[in-house]
């Protein structure tokens, strides 16, 4: 189809008694088509299935991360749980002096421990 | 390895939530064309017509969960990629208007290569020019009439607009399209 057609075509396009469908057939078979390039498709699988793949990973990291810290923290506990039971027996109470481990010094034997004399 | 040609939308959708590839891969070939109208008609047949070809599939795989079934596929993957388009233009406007004096008719680029009879290429050249040279308002309703054939009612819904506006954006393309043919 000639260009002075394809103008006349387009113009035409728009009266509002024509079929907007049977224009752009015509168009079509004139040629004016459009397309993405070829591997389109695979460029937006690609795209989008490389970005799900980093995001599973960073869940996946954070997921491992929360479950050594529950780890630690209820190994950290239990051994805190422990000591506070061993100092109980072993000093009786629960004094800032036995929890420091001093309940058993006077100022003079720290004096001693401390200077060697 | 599954073929979905035969398969219907609503099971590619489900299909493609559930992480399917091939499923969403052929949801891709079925409406590459149609995204190619709207878009390259919109920016004109460049290579960033492509990335915002490419980001209007991305955005409808992520979206996909919420996609009700109450329109068609075809309308929801259009009103992405009016949208992206759209805001490419304004993004477009923004940028050429801080860096540069240039008319809008500049800022698109025409890359009909893939075109190899002289004829179709000429054809597809003129409605590519004619099309830039609207306003991005009048482009769109034209392109959607013009190159998929959709009547004014559908035109509207999709672009969620009233009939009246459309009936009269219509009306100023027209006029629009005549002097800007007239003049190549």
């Amino acid at each position: 189809m000639k260009t002075e057609e394809v103008k006349k075509l387009m113009i035409r396009s728009l009266d509002a008694e024509v079929s907007p469908h049977e224009i752009a057939d015509q168009l079509e078979n004139a040629g004016v088509s459009y397309d993405f390039s070829e591997g389109f498709g695979d460029k937006v699988i690609r795209k989008i299935f490389s970005v799900s793949l980093s995001v599973n990973h960073e869940v996946e990291f954070v997921r491992s991360m929360n479950y050594v810290f529950n780890r630690i923290a209820l190994t950290g506990i239990a051994a805190i749980v422990i000591l506070m039971i061993s100092i109980f027996l072993m000093e009786g109470s629960f004094s800032l002096n036995s929890i420091l481990g001093l309940g058993n010094s006077y100022d003079e034997s720290i004096i001693c421990m401390l200077t060697g004399k | 390895m599954e073929s979905y040609k035969q398969t219907d939308d609503n099971e590619l959708i489900k299909a493609s939530i559930n992480g399917d590839k091939l499923a969403f891969g052929e949801i891709v070939d079925r409406y590459r064309k149609l995204v190619a109208r709207i878009v390259k008609g919109m920016l004109g047949d460049s290579v960033f017509s492509e990335d915002i070809g490419q980001e209007v599939f991305i955005k409808l795989y992520y979206s996909l969960p919420d996609f009700r079934g109450e329109a068609k596929l075809s309308t929801y993957i259009q009103k992405i990629a009016v949208n992206l388009t759209l805001n490419e233009i304004k993004r477009r406007k923004r940028f050429f208007s801080m860096f540069s004096q240039k008319g809008n008719s500049e800022m698109y680029e025409f890359e009909v290569a893939d075109v190899d009879n002289q004829e179709k290429r000429e054809a597809t050249e003129t409605v590519n020019r004619a099309l830039m040279s609207l306003e991005p308002k009048f482009r769109i309703i034209v392109s959607m009439r013009m190159l998929q054939g959709y009547s004014t009612k559908e035109t509207a819904e999709i672009l969620g607009l009233p009939l009246g506006t459309i009936l009269s954006r219509l009306s100023r393309a027209r006029e629009q399209l005549k002097n800007v043919i007239e003049k190549f």
